[in-house]
């Protein structure tokens, strides 16, 4: 995104829109005769398309800019309603638990682990995720291969991410993976440390399918690796079925 | 994505906060899922939600509910947001006996969705928790700040524009209530919970009865 500076009358009605705060007000320059404007700090920027779509600004001076690559995987993940080349879908990450009642992609004895860089609201360069995707490779763990960050891996061996896009900053991006309940507790131990060598946040997502007598093993589990869990969280209510038709 | 998970905020706060939304696995059963789709909105929409978007095509503070109802398709994720756990559960039980084959999935305190679940006779499938936020949470905002952000999944709605909301309110340059109709129309999907907000806005200015 870019603001027209000969069109921007500086009100700073868009400001406070911007998820990443990319929007910069210049005051009126008395020496100079520069009128006041707002412009868009293009490194911080990741194509949110937030700002457009508020449609607050009064002489629609915000524009858009044809993404060339790789800057076109800042909106990839940041902007919901862009599709993903690779995953065919909107959004960051996969249907992961919302259909596992008719993917079964979740099965009992392995956990769902996704760690998503960036958020909440702070954002991350890519090569953030890339230290998380080393270190889970590392231990031998299977990355989701539908996930986009998945499609970006340069090096399937050790997790190197394409190198061109490593410096992009993108609203969040989600590292996917399911591990077999025994492997849980290394793998939750190398989470731990990961968030000691970080320089941004993940929120961290754990699903499991529900046993029978209503049992759910990621609660030993995490109670075991020292983490909180919380209270509120999604829940598969099991009513999809592999084919609409007949049901 | 898991844009319904991580809202943060007190058990008190949250169980007023249910997102009820449906999709259909894109390589099994999506192919001519949009009717379904469609009924499911029809079933869900008569209990009064709070919010209702698609993330194709907006919320219904950006757009109309027939648009968003026109644009519905096969790979649409239709979302409705509630506060009440007796609404919700009367859903459950519609969509339960509608048998529309598309996946149904609540967002909200998991005690008390699978207290509902089992009201209306059914198991929990698959559940998903937040581990928690880990890294440099030294730079979030603080909590009530977060708890409003975090309603929308996908980020869109920014810290600031919280600040400038509450700045606002307290100008008495606008009510809670259009405080917090603004803050939801960044949220494409339409899973930010405009009632929760207000609360959260006049616990924050210190305006609640």
């Amino acid at each position: 995104m870019w603001i027209d500076p000969k069109t921007c009358i500086g009100c700073g009605k868009c400001v406070p829109y911007c998820p990443m705060d990319a929007i910069l007000l210049h005051q009126k320059d008395k020496q100079t005769g520069q009128k006041p404007y707002a412009e868009i700090d293009q490194d911080e920027c990741v194509e949110c398309y937030t700002c457009l779509r508020a449609q607050v600004c009064p002489t629609e001076s915000i524009r858009e800019q044809q993404l060339q690559w790789p800057r076109i995987v800042r909106r990839s993940f940041s902007d919901p309603l862009y599709v993903h080349k690779g995953t065919g879908v909107p959004g960051r990450g996969t249907e992961e638990m919302k259909t596992n009642d008719v993917t079964g992609r979740f099965r009992e004895g392995f956990i769902g682990i996704g760690l998503e860089f960036g958020r909440p609201g702070m954002g991350t360069r890519l090569s953030e995720p890339e230290k998380a995707i080393k270190k889970l490779l590392a231990l031998g763990v299977e990355l989701e291969p539908l996930n986009p960050l998945t499609q970006l891996i340069a090096d399937k061996a050790t997790g190197r991410l394409k190198f061109d896009i490593r410096s992009e900053k993108v609203l969040s991006a989600i590292v996917e993976c399911i591990v077999p309940i025994n492997k849980t507790p290394a793998v939750l131990a190398a989470i731990k440390e990961l968030a000691l060598e970080v320089k941004t946040v993940f929120s961290l997502d754990l699903i499991c399918k529900v046993g029978s007598g209503k049992k759910i093993p990621l609660l030993e589990i995490s109670e075991a690796a020292g983490l909180t869990l919380s209270s509120n969280g999604k829940v598969n209510l099991g009513l999809g079925r592999p084919l609409c038709q007949g049901n | 994505m898991t844009h319904t998970l991580h809202r943060a905020g007190q058990p008190e706060s949250l169980k007023d906060d249910f997102v009820v939304f449906a999709m259909s696995a894109k390589m099994v059963n999506a192919e001519g899922s949009g009717e379904k789709m469609k009924r499911f909105i029809e079933i869900v929409e008569r209990y009064r939600p709070i919010n209702f978007g698609d993330m194709k095509t907006g919320n219904i503070y950006n757009i109309t509910r027939e648009e968003i109802y026109k644009d519905v398709q096969d790979t649409s994720i239709v979302h409705f947001v509630f506060a009440d756990r007796k609404v919700v559960a009367k859903i459950i039980k519609d969509l339960e006996q509608a048998r529309l084959g598309i996946s149904v999935v609540i967002s909200g305190l998991i005690d008390e969705t699978d207290r509902i679940c089992e009201q209306v006779g059914l198991q929990m499938h698959t559940v998903e928790y937040s581990g928690g936020i880990f890294g440099q949470i030294k730079h979030l905002p603080e909590q009530p700040i977060l708890d409003i952000m975090t309603m929308c999944g996908h980020g869109m709605v920014a810290k600031r524009l919280v600040r400038e909301m509450v700045k606002q309110v307290e100008a008495k340059k606008m009510t809670v209530a259009e405080a917090a109709m603004e803050l939801a129309k960044p949220c494409q999907c339409g899973v930010f919970n405009t009632k929760r907000a207000e609360k959260l806005i006049e616990d924050m200015i210190g305006i609640r009865p």
